[in-house]
């Protein structure tokens, strides 16, 4: 299991190298590029702002630099700065004749002048990671329980209840579920409060909020709105699945050999249905967890969503690449993570 | 059971204390509350509240401010952080865009109106917020009994000259390069000697620029955020500062000299700036009254439904809104419609087929019926264009001097002037195949589909759309060769002039003619015009320069039809009733330390 998971993360390297070149090139071959305005530069300036991110270069010249920046941990014996071209997101200092040891600059962005690719993955990371695992947690805490009842009650009232709610939530977005929402409970009661973000720095381990009844009154709307519709589709993989399940022989063994329902339907029917539930987790989790523009805009959430899109719009070239690795990253290891849940679930299932 | 009694009414008293607690001071309240069973009134008489800060709640719209750095900043946002923090040598007035003294209290011209010399003031300090003892606090300098760091000439020069370094890499800096002596040379990187740029200080509180062009707007253009004076030691470093290099502008390294100072800023989510009791004022920056403002960064959507809830003292009204808010007794008597310095308009690619002709421009122009989309599709009370320099920049006609000036709704003369050049080919108007080409949106999309409807019943042409990504559209529409017939762009003033419209946009070279006959933009030549804007912006006497500008426009919009001029813009904004305060016409850009907020 070590061992494969070791290939694993090797195997990830390689991704990510390969969806690096392919992202920077293609991002390069796009028409327009980060200093085309409404009201056209003069070439003097555009000639000083390619200078200042060495985009004067040749192309495979930067990806080199790129490269070198991000993926190969060097040493330098100025400490990290003040300057926005020398950022890193990790810098030891060795205390050996005033090195350090400095790793992973995505550079700065070019649009957001005061703020470098690391500046927003230190301050906007932590607050998509903490809503998309609230909006995670509610999509789990509805779908499953709605998915068990709509399969273990099938064509009765609980089903098409569920399924109808199932239904509703696929389809109605973000876009106009959270501003109902906000409506009812921000406006007109004035319960919840209508945008923003009950946690702040420091975090607890980096990205934890500290509990509080405040935390959690501010993400409460964004995280139904933004669970309920993930809720959904695990609501019907759940019904789906295990309607299936209960129909195996194994189960009607079970049954035979005089086991309770209750243990039936959690020992052996549901921790086998979930297999396709967890296979979908994987890639929910990473595309919640890095951001997820819609929501955060309806309620004025400061976190990541905004940056995969707006980077590509303003051709903000470090951050497309600092924000399409990240994702990588996250679904990647989320898919690993999901690979092992496999072998938890299903014993017959081994790697090495 | 008494005492019960009597610890329940006490307890309802503090009760009705705390619910009204937001009336005003002093006002009796009675209610009645049943206790029991018994009804009882109660009345107590709140004690006024303390006389806490006055923090104004608003909007700056959504995203991250790009950057505060005078030398760095290019939008609203950031120019509305730098405005308030710092000060130009000149200030615009916000309401009249008359010109105003900022820094400079005066300034003399040299008989050639070439060299500026401004005459600064001495009493306004350096200020950071010092964020353990919550005040703002003066800026000491190195000297053995440190002195406060007063605002001078050798700031504003190193301030001028750290935003023409080509490292500094500032967007911005092209403005100060055509303008200032030796400036072009020095921002290009081929001089690297600073004294040939034409800005000395010449003691502590005396400035000399020199200008390339006697021209009328030099005085504004020194008044410039990219011309503000900027703090070398903290940036650079001295004895006694850390230098912060490009994180100068964060929180708890900032200095300013403005009526406010930056106290907070929470990239992404707020910024907020708090008064500076060190600036002296003058009468046209004032003393601000107000404590502390807060800019939240929302959407304008979200940012009005946190308005409605009680949270934002001002906002925009989404368009979808409008009718709404209108027809609300309360909303409405807030709303305030107000002139925008921006204007939206379609060009022609002069040298492209059929639009070539100008009886062909001339007739798609008239045939659109500007109120008609203003009221049916845009819904925002903004104001139908008929020239292109929006009326309330220096120079630019008004529609109360100039009413029939330029081009309206008028489908007789439209058909007419189409007619003639129909004859003239041998075709009919559904055979001429013309494109109009906008930037990817659901709001352009909607006003080009009802002007493409609008050529259709008035004119009998079937126009095609079509539309790209932002970034690829702005190349197609400079390219002399891809650009389409019809093309849409907006604009909005960099400064006040009308110079910064017709000339900077439609003159040879200018944004939207990149290459004059050669082709991209309008790809349009008229020696007529260049002349006249080139005379206009050096005319002295502003009203000879009107009928210059007007002249030009009348070229522009009409006997050349080079473009279509829309609408001129507006803004919604819904204010409480408790502030007070003034409109800018600057593109949103509000002078702040002019507003007030009654006790509420």
């Amino acid at each position: 299991m070590g061992r494969y998971i070791v290939r694993r993360l090797l195997w990830m390297l390689v991704v990510l190298l390969a969806l690096s070149a392919i992202t920077f090139f293609l991002m390069h071959a796009v028409p327009g590029g980060p200093f085309d305005r409404e009201k056209a530069l003069p070439p003097e300036i555009i000639a000083n702002l390619e200078q200042r991110y060495h985009l004067d270069e040749p192309l495979l010249q930067q990806y080199a630099r790129y490269l070198y920046d991000v993926f190969i941990p060097h040493l330098s014996r100025t400490p990290p700065g003040r300057s926005l071209m020398d950022d890193h997101l990790i810098n030891i200092n060795l205390r050996v004749g005033g090195l350090w040891l400095k790793w992973m600059n995505f550079g700065p962005s070019y649009h957001s002048l005061s703020r470098t690719v690391n500046d927003i993955f230190r301050q906007q990371l932590p607050i998509s990671a903490q809503l998309g695992t609230m909006a995670l947690c509610v999509a789990l805490i509805i779908g499953v329980p709605m998915g068990i009842m709509a399969a273990l009650k099938q064509n009765t009232i609980f089903d098409y209840v569920g399924m109808s709610v199932a239904i509703f939530g696929v389809s109605v977005p973000v876009i106009i579920l959270g501003p109902i929402l906000v409506w009812i409970f921000g406006v007109e009661l004035r319960w919840l409060p209508v945008t923003g973000w009950g946690a702040s720095p420091p975090y607890i381990l980096g990205f934890l909020p500290r509990p509080s009844v405040e935390f959690f009154r501010y993400a409460a709307m964004p995280s139904v709105a933004l669970g309920l519709g993930s809720s959904a589709i695990i609501a019907r993989l759940t019904r789906a699945s295990l309607l299936q399940v209960i129909r195996e022989d194994y189960i009607r063994t079970a049954r035979a050999k005089g086991l309770a329902e209750r243990v039936v339907i959690v020992r052996h029917a549901l921790k086998n249905s979930l297999i396709p539930v967890v296979t979908i987790l994987g890639p929910m989790f990473a595309a919640l967890v890095t951001g997820t523009f819609v929501t955060e805009t309806i309620f004025g959430i400061p976190g990541m969503g905004r940056y995969f899109v707006t980077s590509i719009t303003n051709r903000d070239y470090p951050v497309i690449m600092g924000t399409i690795l990240l994702y990588a990253v996250f679904l990647v290891v989320a898919n690993l993570v999901v690979d092992i849940v496999y072998a938890y679930l299903d014993p017959r299932i081994r790697y090495t | 059971m008494r005492t019960k009694l009597f610890a329940v009414a006490s307890l309802l008293v503090v009760a009705a204390l705390a619910l009204t607690a937001c009336q005003p001071a002093g006002t009796p309240i009675v209610q009645t509350v049943i206790v029991g069973g018994t009804p009882m009134v109660v009345t107590a008489t709140p004690a006024p509240p303390p006389a806490g800060p006055k923090v104004l709640h608003l909007n700056m719209g959504p995203g991250d401010i790009p950057t505060i750095d005078p030398a760095l900043s290019t939008d609203t946002s950031s120019v509305q952080i730098v405005e308030e923090t710092t000060v130009g040598l000149t200030r615009q007035n916000e309401e009249t865009t008359a010109l105003e003294p900022g820094m400079a209290t005066s300034w003399d011209i040299s008989e050639d109106g070439l060299v500026y010399t401004f005459h600064l003031r001495n009493d306004v300090p350096w200020v950071r917020y010092n964020a353990v003892t919550g005040e703002v606090e003066q800026v000491m300098d190195c000297s053995e009994e440190p002195q406060p760091r007063i605002v001078n000439a050798y700031d504003f020069e190193y301030g001028i000259l750290r935003t023409l370094n080509p490292a500094t890499a500032s967007e911005y800096a092209y403005v100060l390069a055509f303008a200032i002596a030796g400036a072009a040379d020095y921002n290009a990187g081929v001089i690297t000697d600073t004294t040939q740029v034409g800005v000395r200080a010449v003691d502590t509180y005396t400035l000399e620029i020199t200008f390339n062009e006697p021209a009328a707007y030099n005085a504004n253009i020194a008044g410039m955020w990219v011309a503000h004076a900027q703090p070398r030691w903290l940036i650079e470093g001295d004895d006694c500062t850390e230098g912060q290099g490009d994180r100068w502008t964060e929180t708890g390294f900032f200095q300013g000299y403005g009526p406010y100072t930056l106290k907070e800023w929470v990239h992404d989510y707020y910024i907020t700036l708090v008064r500076n009791p060190f600036w002296p004022g003058s009468d046209n920056i004032p003393q601000a009254a107000i404590d502390e403002i807060n800019w939240v960064m929302l959407d304008e959507v979200p940012a009005f439904a946190e308005f409605e809830a009680g949270n934002l003292d001002v906002a925009g009204v989404p368009s979808a809104e409008l009718d709404r808010v209108r027809a609300d007794p309360e909303l409405s008597q807030l709303l305030v419609i107000a002139p925008v310095l921006c204007t939206y308009y379609y060009g022609f690619n002069t040298q492209a087929p059929i639009v070539n002709d100008v009886r062909v421009r001339r007739a798609l122009s008239m045939a659109i019926d500007r109120q008609a989309l203003i009221d049916n599709v845009l819904k925002g009370g903004q104001e139908p264009a008929q020239w292109f320099s929006r009326p309330g920049l220096a120079g630019a006609p008004t529609m109360a001097d100039h009413p029939d000036l330029g081009v309206h709704f008028d489908p007789e003369a439209a058909r007419a002037s189409l007619q003639e050049y129909l004859d003239e080919t041998g075709q009919t108007a559904d055979q001429l195949n013309i494109t109009l080409m906008f930037n990817t949106s659901s709001g352009h999309q909607r006003i080009a589909e009802a002007i493409q409807q609008m050529w259709a019943e008035n004119l009998g042409i079937n126009v095609q759309l079509t539309n790209q990504e932002w970034a690829v559209y702005l190349d197609t529409i400079k390219d002399p060769v891809a650009t389409p017939q019809i093309w849409r762009l907006g604009w909005c003033q960099d400064y006040p002039d009308a110079n910064n419209f017709i000339r900077e946009v439609f003159a040879v070279g200018g944004s939207a003619n990149p290459n004059g006959a050669g082709g991209g933009g309008v790809g349009w030549e008229n020696p007529v015009f260049e002349e006249l804007v080139v005379q206009a912006a050096r005319e002295q006497d502003p009203a000879a320069r009107v009928e210059l500008y007007a002249q030009a426009e009348q070229i522009l919009v009409y006997e050349d039809a080079v473009m279509i001029p829309l609408y001129w813009y507006t803004r919604n904004t819904l204010t409480r009733p408790y502030v007070t305060r003034t409109f800018s016409v600057l593109g949103g850009l509000e002078h702040i330390e002019k507003w007030d907020i009654a006790p509420h």
